[in-house]
């Protein structure tokens, strides 16, 4: 079958992504660029994340954020952006007649931001709000932390949005320099996906590229450190709830035993017939929720259980997921879980590349982090080729790391948490 | 140590004492790290910890056992 989507060599190593779907009402425009808070140095934590947020405030053609959003939102499309720990993205979803102004807005708004001295300063604001907010959030809160275990000492423990001391830190030349560095064409991949015509979309983008070539002053990635040891931190508040995440390093998504890990997490703790749903929640009564979750990068990633769970079950809760854990490292799942798990993973996936969206984000996010792309086929066979011993094998490589546990809720001591993890 | 007004109050002395017997049962040592949840919170109660957390060591201890118990 031919592949749908067509890879475009840009001027000054930028690179564009186009699928058509004809039988689309739809066109997205993604703006995908490599660098995202891993690069940041604790001087800097923060800055990429505050780039995007100021990138909205307004450009030289559209001078308030009210004028962005109205330029989208006037013909009914949406406009957001994400940053994450490897890459931040621009995107827009609009009717297809309107593509060429949902290229032109993101053109705008990465090429042309005023980055206004007085927004930096209101903006400062909100994100130092956003990230006292998080304090208020135990789900959260108790996430980061066990990040922060995982990647100690490392850009990729850190929360995205920064801490208050660096972002407070942050000036406009700081923010000025970063951006300058970052926002260049060998870092851009653009996807566009949905009801347009694919020469047109080239033309477009090809005359709206004025971002800078090279890449001056770009930090690289420094992998993490290996760890020391399990660890477990508790951090004291009279919640009502016991919050835990506890987990382990795993893998990065060009391992080749990613699919692999992606099975291992779906049986374990994704949705309401995982090993965790049934047997922590159903059959002990342990906790509301329990769930399982990955996060990988280039050249690492985890594993991780979150547990909310009411204080006194605290560490039985700890050493049920741990039994799960030594269950799954010890005897193969069974065909039938086996089978859900892929059907769950594949039909995920289908139904994340149903929007032009999801597949603008799907070609771009696979070009710019993998330098290749798989086609949805190809995906789906690698997640067939699984087997329940490799589940079983990948179980018991990433489950004898060292485990790692943060803890929120009323707790005055943390040693029966660490006798749990063996700490 | 009491839940709510009305609760029979039982002392830290009267759960010191029934961990101590429990840790002169042989079967403490028949699933790992059981002894040791127990004198954890013997140890809790000794200094004095706030009872949710006794709770939550003797459950831990409970749930040790309930793991470990032959199938």
């Amino acid at each position: 079958m031919p592949s749908p989507y067509r890879v475009h060599q840009l001027l000054g190593g930028a690179r564009l992504i186009v699928e058509p779907m004809p039988e689309r009402h739809s066109a997205s425009v993604v703006f995908m660029f490599g660098g995202g808070s891993r690069l940041e140095d604790d001087r800097l934590a923060g800055v990429s994340h505050f780039i995007e947020h100021l990138f909205f405030k307004g450009t030289r053609k559209r001078p308030t954020s009210k004028e962005i959003a109205d330029a989208i939102e006037g013909v009914g499309g949406f406009i957001n952006a994400s940053t994450d720990k490897e890459l931040t993205a621009y995107w827009a979803r609009v009717p297809s007649e309107h593509l060429n102004l949902g290229f032109d807005v993101l053109f705008d708004i990465v090429a042309n931001s005023k980055l206004d001295p007085a927004d930096v300063e209101r903006e400062r604001m909100v994100i130092l709000d956003e990230l006292r907010m998080y304090q208020d959030q135990p789900q959260d809160l108790v996430q980061n932390l066990f990040e922060e275990l995982i990647w100690p000492n490392h850009a990729l423990g850190r929360d995205i949005a920064g801490t208050e001391a660096s972002v407070s830190r942050l000036s406009r030349d700081d923010i000025l320099e970063y951006a300058d560095a970052h926002y260049r064409l060998p870092n851009l991949v653009v996807g566009a996906s949905g009801s347009l015509d694919e020469q047109a979309t080239v033309a477009v983008v090809k005359a709206g590229l004025s971002l800078r070539p090279g890449l001056d002053g770009a930090m690289a990635p420094v992998p993490p450190r290996p760890l020391d040891g399990p660890r477990a931190l508790v951090r004291r508040r009279d919640t009502e709830q016991a919050h835990i995440c506890l987990g382990t390093r795993a893998f990065s998504y060009v391992h080749p035993d990613r699919h692999a890990l992606d099975l291992l997490n779906t049986v374990l703790g994704e949705g309401m017939s995982s090993r965790l749903f049934l047997n922590i929640r159903e059959k002990l009564a342990l906790a509301y929720d329990v769930h399982s979750f990955t996060q990988k990068h280039r050249d690492t990633g985890y594993i991780g259980v979150y547990i909310g769970v009411e204080p006194k079950k605290a560490v039985d809760a700890v050493n049920a997921v741990m039994a799960e854990l030594r269950a799954l490292s010890e005897t193969p799942v069974t065909p039938e879980e086996l089978a859900r798990a892929k059907e769950f993973t594949k039909g995920r996936l289908r139904l994340e590349l149903e929007t032009t969206n999801g597949v603008a984000f799907w070609l771009t996010y696979q070009e710019l982090l993998l330098g290749q792309i798989n086609t949805i086929e190809e995906e789906l066979a690698f997640v067939d080729a699984v087997t329940a011993d490799d589940v079983r094998r990948v179980a018991g490589d990433v489950f004898s790391g060292a485990m790692q546990m943060s803890v929120i809720g009323p707790f005055a001591r943390d040693s029966a948490f660490r006798l749990a993890i063996g700490a | 140590m009491a839940d709510e007004a009305g609760d029979e109050e039982i002392t830290p002395s009267e759960i010191a004492e029934a961990i101590r017997d429990c840790l002169e049962l042989s079967e403490v040592d028949s699933v790992p790290n059981v002894r040791r949840y127990l004198g954890e919170a013997l140890d809790a109660v000794s200094d004095g910890m706030p009872a949710d957390f006794v709770a939550m060591t003797l459950y831990a201890a409970l749930g040790a056992l309930r793991e470990g118990a032959p199938g």
